[in-house]
């Protein structure tokens, strides 16, 4: 009898694992459908591009993530890569400094999540509505200012020696791992210690679970808002910034186009409720990556890339439905063994 | 003849027997309580009754008919209404419309008939003696109001039993002697009611008989008029009961909280000087102004004028932040919606507020946190398997226990417990006072906030009594009788005392 118990409570626990790491499972089968597809074409440093072509999507995410964990929302990530990283480029070309042009990147990133931060978190306007605003704001003031000066792309000076260094980072490897895809899960490191270990990260938490609570219990609820906003936008510049050093220029009419809606897909596959206080932020990693993975798999089918979106949307489809699902069938195996 | 009866009702979940071999009968024309602490099985044998669950085994009469298959629309068909606690109205939707909802009248052109409807329903409302707008949005109404309108909802869907499950939680006195006259005009009528509540003094005004339930066994029922508060509390809570009463004499320090012609939103002119180691006893009819006076000493709502010193330190600039730095805590009411973080942990929520004031050092000690919580927990005696279970898992007194850790976690000196016993049943609520002694005897300064005077007779050295926001009048301990507190609360008799 107590043996009995013992196992069913162990059954349950892993089903309860799994029902929380339901991204890994989802990673998995689209990662082991990829090298299926490629039908053992697959190379290491192909795998490694997964990692690096990921990361402009993913470290958006994450900023996403810490957001929709507030019970919030941020539409204009895309278009601040689309602003930041066309005014980093006139800074390159004006500077030629490589620290100077990291350093605007990540102002330009803070300004524009502070301005999102100010009106949600202390003017208390709904997060849907603002960043509705600022994405048409932020990448139109990009396509205006370019107009301006007569161009129709930003494009970094490569004349100058300090264009090879920054766009060298951005191609650069260490032991065959491509520093970007390092960048990247230096920030995942970050984010998952920032979420999980952190008093910051407990207020996110707090304020997504009980906005109410959370301020009765001390929490300044109007900083942590803009807090996480700001956090966005420094993750917005790094992306920015990465962006330039694997592409070298930025059509901000084209840049990070969707993928506002490619970060908020990435975090929900990732597991994190959409009405907040719930989910990992490590999630986002495996979201992000499975969505490039699907860029590939249908890269190598040599189908139209248009059909790109109907399997992504496809894809977030299924992997909500299993977030549903599981939890019902665990509670429906707990009361047949109970 | 009965009006129902309920034979040998069993239920289990999971396994676990919730109800066992459960008899429960109901005349027609009397308001009957049923009692039990939280998880007695009351909950469940009234959800049987109003067909959300199916029971396992027994039967259910209903005047003279057997009710078999069970289900909600059946339970109303046959005129059996289910007031529940979280009232079941559309706030979006206007007073008629509600009341009329699945059963509209349509006139020839098949459209709405509203002034039919509006017509029926103001009949009702006076045939009941409310005063309710019918046109008036769900949404304007006071709790009070949508908890008769959820009585006239039922009456008109021709209901004879109600089910009244803690229908006062959110109402002020007046509120609750309203409801109780109509529900004694219904009863005239021949409708009867079964009233769950866990306050004594309501049980004893309103009802005719009672039936106790405990752990899911049927204990003993008869007539309120030949058993005694004390009686039917041991019958509830069974072996554990003591008559005991919490309070003992204690040292009282020096003055910790002054209140010198203070004012704020919702209470003016107050001047009170509380000392450290004292257990006040604050008590108002709802809108009196106490839960005000608590948020604005909590820093949650702003002083408007006058003077509030702690430790002998006059509040400046104020904030619950700031509040929380002069070690002034506040357990606020309707834990729920006010405490309650649902998807953290016993430990995330009881670490919390202690957070906000080592910000600076982010990182999280989990070894250490874990050790400060399980001191805390043997300390308040918190019935929990794991810290890292989740705090809904826990039952209303356990998790009222987790926040009053959290603020003993900040190492607070004033703590001021806004009605802390709320939703909790009697076994928990001893508990309390036992802690709010326990706490004082350390040192600590408590104020309590509470509309049941019983509760300021088992805790405090004195009572406050406010009205219409200002300070009425102050009770000796010796003083405190329901009588002489609801005198005062009312307004009934004109002290010369009102400040000013």
């Amino acid at each position: 009898m107590g043996n009995n118990t013992l196992t069913n409570k162990k059954s349950i626990s892993i089903g309860k694992t799994i029902g929380n790491y339901s991204f890994v499972l989802i990673f998995l089968a689209i990662f082991v459908s990829y090298l299926i597809i490629n039908k053992g074409a697959t190379t290491w440093s192909g795998v490694m591009n997964i990692l690096r072509h990921s990361a402009v999507v993913g470290i958006l995410a994450f900023g996403m993530g810490l957001v929709i964990i507030t019970g919030g929302i941020d539409l204009s990530v895309g278009s601040m890569l689309s602003l930041v990283g066309g005014l980093t480029v006139v800074v390159f070309n004006n500077t030629h400094s490589a620290v100077l042009t990291l350093i605007f990147a990540l102002a330009a990133g803070t300004a524009c999540g502070l301005i999102n931060g100010l009106f949600i978190g202390v003017a208390k306007m709904p997060a849907f509505i603002v960043t509705l605003a600022t994405m048409l704001i932020y990448r139109s003031i990009a396509q205006f200012y370019l107009r301006t000066m007569g161009l129709s792309i930003y494009s970094m000076d490569a004349s100058h020696p300090t264009y090879d260094a920054i766009y060298g980072f951005g191609q650069a490897k260490i032991l065959t791992v491509p520093v970007v895809g390092i960048t990247l899960l230096v920030i995942t490191a970050i984010m998952v210690y920032l979420s999980t270990m952190t008093k910051l990260g407990k207020r996110v938490y707090a304020i997504g679970s009980n906005e109410k609570a959370a301020h009765l219990a001390g929490i300044n609820v109007t900083l942590t808002r803009v807090m996480v906003y700001v956090i966005t936008g420094i993750l917005a510049g790094i992306a920015a910034f990465l962006w330039l050093a694997m592409n070298g220029s930025v059509d901000p009419a084209t840049i990070g186009k969707s993928y506002e809606m490619y970060a908020i897909a990435a975090v929900v596959i990732g597991g994190i409720s959409m009405s907040g206080g719930k989910g990992k932020l490590l999630g986002v990693l495996f979201g992000a990556m499975s969505y490039n993975i699907i860029d590939k798999i249908i890269a190598s089918l040599g189908f139209d890339a248009l059909i790109n979106d109907t399997i992504k949307g496809s894809i977030l489809l299924v992997a909500v439905l299993v977030q549903m699902v599981v939890p019902m069938l665990r509670g429906r195996f707990r009361k047949i063994s109970g | 003849m009965e009006m129902l009866r309920m034979t040998d009702i069993s239920k289990s979940f999971f396994g676990v027997t919730v109800l066992n071999h459960v008899n429960f009968s109901v005349e027609p024309g009397e308001v009957h309580a049923l009692l039990g602490e939280n998880g007695a099985g009351k909950s469940t044998l009234m959800n049987i009754l109003g067909g959300v669950y199916t029971r396992d085994s027994g039967s259910v009469v209903f005047e003279g008919q057997k009710l078999e298959h069970s289900s909600v629309a059946s339970a109303e068909q046959a005129g059996i209404a289910f007031v529940h606690q979280e009232l079941n109205l559309f706030n979006d939707l206007t007073v008629y419309e509600n009341i009329f909802l699945r059963k509209e009248l349509t006139n020839k052109l098949g459209t709405l008939d509203k002034k039919a409807m509006i017509q029926q329903s103001a009949a009702l409302f006076e045939h009941l003696g409310v005063d309710i707008d019918p046109r008036a949005m769900v949404s304007e109404l006071e709790t009070g109001k949508k908890q008769l309108l959820e009585i006239a909802k039922a009456l008109h869907a021709k209901a004879r039993l109600f089910i009244l499950d803690e229908p006062t939680t959110a109402l002020n006195n007046e509120e609750t002697a309203h409801l109780f006259t109509i529900v004694r005009r219904l009863k005239e009528q021949g409708n009867s009611f079964i009233f769950i509540s866990h306050k004594m003094t309501e049980i004893f005004a309103l009802a005719d008989r009672y039936t106790v339930l405990r752990n899911g066994e049927f204990i003993h029922s008869g007539l309120i008029s030949e058993t005694t508060p004390q009686e039917v509390t041991r019958m509830m809570v069974g072996e554990r009961y003591s008559d005991r009463e919490a309070y003992e004499q204690r040292e009282l320090g020096g003055p910790i909280l002054e209140l010198e012609g203070l004012s704020g939103q919702g209470f003016h002119d107050i001047s009170l000087s509380i000392r450290r180691g004292e257990v006040v006893g604050f008590t108002g009819l709802v809108g009196a102004g106490v839960s005000e006076l608590f948020q604005t000493i909590f820093g949650e709502r702003p002083i408007t004028g006058g003077c509030l010193k702690i430790a002998g330190v006059p509040v400046t600039k104020h904030s619950i932040h700031r509040a929380m730095l002069n070690k002034v805590s506040m357990i606020a009411a309707n834990r729920k919606e006010n405490s309650i973080i649902p998807d953290f942990t016993l430990l995330e929520n009881d670490y919390i507020s202690e957070h906000t004031l080592t910000w600076r050092h982010q990182h999280i000690s989990r070894k250490k946190e874990v050790q400060k919580y399980e001191e805390l927990r043997k300390k308040l005696n918190i019935k929990s398997n794991s810290p890292d279970d989740l705090i809904t898992s826990l039952s209303g007194g356990n998790q009222q226990k987790v926040i009053l850790a959290r603020w003993l976690n900040t190492q607070s000196d004033i703590l001021l417990m806004d009605n802390p016993t709320q939703g909790i049943d009697v076994g928990a609520k001893a508990e309390i006072y036992r802690l709010i002694q326990e706490l004082a005897r350390s040192g600590k300064t408590i104020l309590v906030n509470t509309l049941e005077i019983p509760e300021i007779q088992q805790v405090a050295d004195r009572c406050v009594v406010f009205y219409h926001g200002s300070l009425q009048a102050q009770l000796d301990r010796s003083e405190i009788s329901e009588e002489a507190v609801m005198l005062q609360a009312t307004n009934a008799i004109n002290t010369a005392e009102v400040s000013n």
